[in-house]
């Protein structure tokens, strides 16, 4: 691994309720390293938010471990993780104190983590950093005084204001509209390539992934299915599910759509062999039977293996 | 023509100021037809989508005319109009999904619609028509029998879609149909809709605020901004070539996986959503523009006809720089 900032292995998170077991995340491999952007894909469902709330430390990991600089994730390095790993959250509106200033709502992870300095200067440059100048005319507005790209950039510089390494973003633009968004998008991967930041963002929207990413790691049923560079995924896609995934965006150029029926998959009863057989096209259309890997499909877990140019695949067709 | 829309304007009046949602919107629709309503939130897509019912709020005021089948829905009684929705013209709400009675059976809340337009209908006429609804929409016609909670999102679409049919109209109106979904169920209930259009010969309006979504589902688009349409036209050619400013920084915000033009280079729109209640006397997109010239702030311009059967409201505009 190249000085990989964040990174989780083999990591696994359960839920419980009654006699049931829910495998959210499932067996996750995945690193960030600084200065790169990294989509994690999927339907909801798939466990990205879980796995993105376990790399915040918010949910504790069956098994598995999430690492930080390669030291694991304690409780006692925690405060300082929380510092230097940051979340950007979807919904602006929710995220902000309403009846907190603009100022405090930014000045307020400085206070939590004790930081030393002029308080004012900081805020004023974490603001003026996210876009919202000059920082002062916005110091005493409230959230419901600005717009929603603007809030979103208040959420933006709450984050940036502790000067993070790792930025976390669970789908960052998807309550906003399509004109503001690309400037949102384009902040973000500003702030990657200036200030050396490694950032994963969750999404659903692969049209975002082709933006910004420089990665992109999908993922089905709690685990990556397939992960590699973004070009080569979206352009070449090997797994059928991304396949599938991808004919169905509008975004993506025409090609025959494949619709996959039934709803999304549930956690509670994964299903034996690959996780995805039972909806997969290649077991539909008999393309299984014909290379002779119906019956591995159907028994036989798989993990990703290497395919070449950097792209790892969770498929017994490749 | 099924449908016609003359100068609608509609006003949010309360005591303290009156704020206009739509404001001078014409088009016309013909049987079979659809038509997609793209823009940002606040545009006034949904409020227009409700005025075609006159499903408005007291507080909302509606001067223009909307024409279905030559009759003027402003203009009909009150029993009239009831005919007329479900009947003439259905709508499938945004927020859909809450939508439903949490303590009836869907086979009941199909049944209400249906009986309240055929009151003479016999029980076991009832219940078969709502299963041949639910299994129009690919449904089970015994998921009659369930509650909202024991379906899926998707599968709750696929009622408010049976439901919307129930009456056999000749439009229906579907607003954000899609919104809440995933995309894998999002491209199984638009496949729905194609079918149903061509099955039945449905007229659709489609409101949306994602453009790219139009372009697989409508014949035409119209493009709203500040209460206004800024542009309409065939689909392919709009997307493809926008005319006007804001029309080409919506289309853009909508990058095309594996153009290499757009990897990398999110695009987007700066400044703010206007607020309706200053807009000032010059085109309301005039702040936001990256086209905008002095005449572009003294002077709000109207839909031009710019060949091709398509329309712009852009002094940016001209017939001849369009017609490639």
């Amino acid at each position: 691994m190249k000085n990989s900032t964040l990174s989780v292995e083999d990591l696994k998170v359960q839920f419980s309720r009654r006699r049931e077991v829910a495998r959210a995340v499932d067996g996750v491999n995945l690193d960030i390293a600084a200065g790169e952007v990294v989509a994690l894909v999927g339907e909801s469902g798939c466990g990205k938010t879980t796995l993105a709330r376990t790399m915040m430390g918010l949910e504790m990991p069956k098994s598995g471990e999430v690492r930080f600089n390669g030291s694991p994730l304690g409780r006692r390095a925690m405060r300082e993780y929380r510092r230097k790993v940051q979340m950007v959250f979807q919904d602006p509106s929710g995220a902000l104190n309403p009846r907190d200033t603009i100022y405090e709502a930014v000045a307020e992870g400085l206070r939590v983590h004790k930081v030393a300095g002029d308080e004012v200067a900081q805020v004023a440059a974490a603001l003026s950093k996210c876009g919202l100048r000059p920082p002062e005319r916005f110091f005493n507005r409230y959230p419901h005084e600005v717009s929603g790209g603007q809030r979103q950039r208040v959420v933006i510089a709450a984050a940036m204001v502790l000067e993070p390494q790792m930025l976390i973003a669970d789908e960052p633009v998807a309550s906003l509209d399509a004109s503001v968004r690309g400037e949102i998008l384009k902040l973000l991967r500003d702030l990657v390539d200036q200030h050396g930041l490694g950032m994963l963002v969750i999404t659903h929207d692969l049209g975002l992934a082709w933006n910004i990413a420089d990665r992109i790691a999908v993922m089905y049923l709690g685990r990556i299915v397939e992960i590699g560079s973004c070009e080569e995924i979206l352009e070449h896609p090997k797994h059928p599910y991304t396949q599938a995934l991808l004919s169905v965006v509008p975004e993506s150029k025409r090609m025959e759509q494949q619709i996959l029926t039934g709803e999304t998959p549930d956690p509670l009863h994964i299903p034996k062999g690959c996780r995805f057989h039972p909806r997969c096209p290649l077991m539909q259309n008999g393309e299984a039977d014909r290379l002779g890997i119906a019956d591995r499909c159907r028994g036989a877990d798989i993990g990703l293996r290497d395919v070449g140019q950097g792209t790892r695949v969770a498929c017994h067709a490749i | 023509m099924l449908l016609s829309v003359r100068d609608l304007t509609v006003t949010y009046v309360t005591q303290a100021s009156a704020v206009p949602a739509v404001r001078g919107v014409s088009f016309d629709l013909e049987s079979g037809a659809s038509l997609g309503i793209a823009g940002e939130s606040g545009c006034g897509k949904s409020t227009m989508g409700a005025a075609m019912l006159r499903l408005l709020p007291s507080s909302a005021h509606v001067s223009g005319e909307v024409i279905l089948n030559r009759e003027d829905v402003y203009a009909m009684p009150f029993s009239r109009l009831r005919a007329v929705r479900w009947a003439g013209i259905s709508i499938v709400m945004q927020g859909a999904l809450h939508s439903l009675n949490p303590v009836r059976t869907i086979g009941w809340q199909i049944a209400e619609a249906i009986e309240l337009h055929n009151h003479d209908l016999r029980d076991h006429a009832v219940r078969s028509r709502v299963g041949e609804l639910l299994e129009m929409v690919s449904l089970p016609a015994k998921c009659a029998k369930d509650f909202p909670h024991q379906l899926s999102g998707g599968q709750r679409q696929r009622v408010l879609i049976a439901m919307a049919l129930a009456c056999n109209p000749q439009l229906l109106i579907a607003d954000e149909p899609t919104t809440a979904l995933d995309v894998m169920v999002q491209a199984q209930i638009i496949e729905l809709l194609q079918d149903l259009r061509s099955r039945l010969n449905l007229a659709m309006i489609f409101i949306t605020h994602d453009l790219s979504l139009l372009s697989t589902v409508c014949d035409r688009i119209a493009i709203m901004y500040a209460g206004r349409i800024v542009e309409e036209g065939p689909s392919g050619s709009l997307l493809s070539g926008p005319a006007h400013p804001y029309a080409a920084a919506l289309a853009a915000a909508f990058p095309t996986i594996g153009d290499h033009s757009s990897r990398m280079t999110p695009s987007g729109l700066g400044g703010d959503p206007p607020d309706p209640t200053d807009l000032g006397n010059g085109c309301p997109f005039a702040p936001r523009c990256p086209r905008v010239e002095e005449l572009c702030l003294g002077y709000d311009v109207p839909l031009i006809d710019i060949g091709d059967q398509r329309k712009a409201a852009c002094i940016h505009v001209e017939p001849s720089r369009v017609a490639l």
